[in-house]
């Protein structure tokens, strides 16, 4: 027999159980559908998000005091640190051999009104007046940057993101209005291009100010970040060393301790990133182990009984000379065609899931290739597994056991 | 020439802790073109002698060769091609894929022996209608009267042309006048010169052979040879 007759025996099997067969597909098709999507997804998050930290600016890191927390010790930990402060920040400026920019930036949470209209809690940040070296988020659309001269003087002067000038001004020309920031009055200078937001979060709802503005008004008794711009790529590391340094030596630490404040740079949060969806991973192979140990369980249970259901049948092609490979294949084509068609529409319903997302969600779901084939495979292996005890049971009855004969 | 010979043929069920004899030492030789009648009562062992003719199933003692050809030594590769071109059967309960019309039953010992689609349509078509059945090649068989399927049966038998035909009470299950028209056909198929047993219980029915053989609890109690008619 031919294994084209052989499929084509199999296809007419399934056929004429179909609601047997849907329900049997279910765990091969689950299995499919959470690797065809999940990979999408997390693949989609991936490249969303190494685009995001890739926009932070490669060669750009950051010192504070709590560094990357990610449990209630480190926390505690940390909370027992040395504050940084804005004169932390004018010593690395003063002793940095290999930075282009060190900028201090302090953050607090205000509302913002103009003419009877308000923008409610606006991420308030007061900054070193070299900020503008830092990246294209800091990019003007109109009006100018803060200044040095602002700086040195404490001008109530701010840049505002592109969410504020939208709610508080509309179409008014904002440079040059005057706001109110919390209690405070500021003139407006210039005006932020637009940064998009971060996972449903805005990031143009902002109000720039000079760092000693801001310590002015809200004191200067909170800890800041500083952030610092290597001169080039090629000295990133050699800056980083140079900062920790000079920072530890200037907080009473010895050169080979560990630092007693952080430093983030998109690594650290890749690392943490990566860490996340790690996770994710693991619980997607769970998810899919167990899919498929009760798919191909169920999947055999139905293959036996469709082995007994048929033993007549089978009788009846050995009486006509089938040979024992010849119904091992018919039965074993059947479990293959029930999982492979499973696999096929997991993988419809994995991908419509990824375009649904796609469409749906900021994250740039994509079907990924490999995760297709993954499913295709996992789903034949299923069937293969499943499929090869109930065909080797069906090719061993005796021909006149088959046929029913009372014994 | 002998086309079958059986030497001291027998056959033990276990049935819980009952040995049952159903056949005990069975010695006859059919010659090729007989027309052979095999009775008895029911539990005598037709059956099971039958299924061993067949190569369905095995003796557990004694030797049972067909062409020559002990059977102990075939495999199942062997078995399955005497099935499939040696011997046609046909059975009371005429055993049609129920899913499948009566075209495709009949091609189906043909899927088995590798012929592809178009001579294989052709053949069946054929053999549907040498029984008279050309015009319900599409009928599934519960569309077909008792006497149809048992006639899409011996089609389906005929199809690969074998030289030996078997048939298990094929009258069985059908009326006498449906009964008698089947006898004629598998008169017809004998004087096509093929060998044809037949299981039975209706001396009527064994009136058409050339030959009987009684059985009797397992064993061969006559062997009766008449001649003439058929």
């Amino acid at each position: 027999m031919g294994l084209w007759e052989a499929i084509r025996m199999g296809c007419e099997a399934l056929q004429a159980n179909r609601l047997r067969s849907a329900l049997t597909i279910l765990g091969t098709v689950v299995g499919v559908v959470a690797v065809v999507s999940v990979v999408s997804i997390t693949q989609g998050l991936n490249r969303y998000v190494s685009q995001e930290i890739l926009s932070m600016g490669s060669h750009i890191f950051s010192l504070d005091k709590y560094g990357f927390i990610t449990s209630n010790e480190e926390y505690f930990e940390a909370a027992r640190r040395k504050d940084l402060r804005s004169d932390d920040a004018r010593y690395l400026q003063d002793h940095l051999t290999m930075a282009a920019a060190v900028v201090p930036t302090a953050h607090y949470t205000v509302d913002v009104l103009w003419e009877g209209r308000q923008a409610k809690d606006v991420a308030l940040v007061g900054i070193g007046s070299g900020y503008a070296a830092l990246g294209d988020e800091f990019d003007i659309a109109c009006g100018r940057h803060l200044t040095y001269q602002e700086e040195a003087t404490r001008r109530r002067s701010a840049v505002i993101g592109s969410d504020i000038a939208e709610e508080l001004f509309g179409a008014v020309d904002a440079i040059g209005q005057r706001m109110r920031v919390g209690r405070e009055s500021f003139w407006v200078v210039g005006v932020l291009k637009q940064r998009g937001a971060v996972l449903g979060t805005s990031r143009d709802n902002v109000v720039l100010m000079p760092i000693t503005t801001f310590e002015s008004i809200y004191g200067s008794r909170r800890s800041i970040s500083i952030i610092i711009k290597a001169a080039s790529p090629a000295v990133y590391e050699a800056c980083q060393e140079e900062a920790m340094l000079l920072l530890k030596l200037r907080r009473g630490r010895q050169p080979w301790e560990p630092p007693d404040f952080g430093v983030q740079n998109s690594e650290t949060y890749y690392a943490f990133y990566s860490r996340a969806t790690s996770l994710f991973y693991l619980g997607m192979i769970a998810v899919v182990g167990l899919s498929v140990v009760v798919g191909g369980i169920v999947m055999m249970n139905i293959m036996l009984v469709a082995v007994t259901e048929r033993t007549k049948e089978i009788g009846i092609r050995m009486a006509v000379g089938a040979r024992r490979r010849d119904i091992m294949m018919q039965f074993l084509i059947e479990a293959l065609a029930l999982s492979s068609s499973g696999g096929i529409l997991g993988v419809l319903l994995g991908a419509l899931i990824a375009v649904l997302v796609n469409v749906l969600s900021p994250l740039p779901a994509r079907v990924e290739f490999w995760s297709v084939f993954v499913g295709l495979c996992m789903a034949v292996g299923i069937g293969v597994v499943a499929g090869v005890y109930p065909a080797m049971r069906a090719s061993r009855l005796a021909p006149v056991v088959a046929l029913g004969y009372e014994k | 020439m002998s086309i079958l010979e059986t030497n001291n043929v027998s056959k033990q069920y276990q049935m819980g802790k009952v040995t049952v004899n159903a056949l005990a030492g069975v010695d006859f030789n059919v010659e090729q073109s007989e027309f052979v009648a095999v009775m008895g009562p029911s539990g005598s062992g037709k059956s099971t002698l039958m299924n061993i003719l067949g190569c369905l199933d095995t003796p557990t003692q004694g030797c049972y060769r067909l062409g020559g050809t002990d059977v102990r030594d075939l495999d199942d590769h062997q078995l399955s091609r005497l099935r499939n071109r040696e011997i046609g059967f046909i059975f009371q309960t005429f055993n049609l894929l129920p899913r499948a019309n009566a075209r495709q039953n009949v091609e189906l010992p043909l899927v088995y022996a590798g012929i592809a689609g178009a001579a294989r349509r052709r053949l069946a078509t054929s053999a549907l209608d040498r029984v008279g059945l050309v015009d319900r090649t599409d009928h599934k068989p519960n569309e077909l009267s008792g006497g149809e399927r048992q006639r899409v049966a011996i089609a389906r038998a005929l199809v690969s042309d074998p030289s030996l035909l078997l048939a298990d009470e094929p009258t069985g299950n059908l009326d006498s006048g449906t009964g008698e028209e089947i006898m004629r056909s598998l008169n017809r198929i004998w004087m096509e010169g093929r060998t044809v047993i037949v299981v039975t219980h209706a001396e009527e029915i064994a009136r058409h052979t050339q030959r009987i053989l009684r059985l009797h609890d397992g064993a061969l109690v006559s062997d009766d040879r008449r001649p003439g008619d058929g």
